[in-house]
């Protein structure tokens, strides 16, 4: 359950640490987003001489949330943190590994980002 | 589907039962039921805490009881024979119908390669080569035998 304001990990190599998001993709009152949408976030702190910086807006999408991930198999599924992968427009990752178990929710529209995962869940 | 086994309590998990949460490293933890997932929240330790009956048992040590010990060391001997004995029984019966085997498979092979030892056609032109037949005569013993019964 993922809202604007709310701090997030990146997951990946890209450069950047920790981003707030700003909107959720999707509608337009949108009020939650969850693992597999995505959102726009501004960079709150990045690892220096990276491609990307500190206060830039991007877009990303979400991988874990402490909100429970369900499936209709009944299995249940909880991070112990919020974690994205920043993508860009298209949905190609700006990173090249991933550094968590990512769930198959993501397969259908992320191909790529379950590719350089180490694990699916 | 598969049956996974709680992380916690290390009893089986059926689909759609317990909840899964995989930790910052990408450990998964796997968890039966609410009890197990809460006392794990609460960082509690399955094998220490004794209000869990799992794996309290193990460490515990066997009190000395000296029946206990000689009749063990009593059935060690027996069970030492026994084996001696089942173990020389099996050998026997797998060797069993050897002899008779091999000498059937040694007649065919006389049988079958007898023109490396001699040629083909030497046996028909000179029958000196062939084995030389021995008669026995054997009327003799039986007469005896009959003498004996009586």
């Amino acid at each position: 359950m993922i809202q604007p304001q709310t701090h997030l990990n990146v997951a990946d190599n890209s450069g950047a640490r920790e981003l707030m998001c700003i909107r959720i993709i999707g509608a337009s009152n949108r009020q939650y987003a969850h693992i597999g949408d995505v959102i726009v976030a501004v960079i709150k702190e990045a690892i220096p001489n990276m491609p990307l910086e500190r206060s830039e807006v991007i877009r990303a999408v979400i991988v874990c949330t402490r909100k429970v991930l369900k499936r209709d198999n009944g299995m249940i599924i909880r991070y112990d943190d919020h974690a994205v992968v920043i993508i860009d427009q298209e949905g190609n990752t700006k990173g090249t590994c991933i550094f968590d178990a990512i769930a198959r929710e993501l397969r259908q529209k992320f191909s790529k980002i379950v590719s350089l995962v180490p694990e699916v869940l | 589907m598969r049956i996974e086994t709680c992380w916690f309590c290390s009893s089986k998990i059926y689909p759609g039962h317990g909840i899964q949460f995989v930790r910052n490293d990408a450990k998964i933890f796997r968890f039966c039921r609410s009890k197990c997932h809460k006392n794990f929240k609460m960082k509690r330790n399955p094998r220490k805490d004794s209000t869990f009956e799992f794996e309290r048992k193990r460490n515990r040590p066997e009190r000395y009881d000296r029946s206990l010990a000689e009749n063990t060391l009593k059935a060690i001997k027996t069970i030492d024979k026994v084996r001696a004995i089942r173990s020389e029984s099996h050998i026997k019966n797998r060797m069993k119908g050897n002899k008779r085997r091999e000498q059937a498979r040694a007649r065919k092979e006389v049988e079958q390669g007898i023109h490396l030892v001699k040629a083909p056609t030497a046996q028909t032109e000179d029958p000196s080569f062939t084995l030389p037949k021995i008669k026995i005569k054997t009327s003799q013993p039986q007469e005896e035998n009959h003498a004996m019964e009586e």
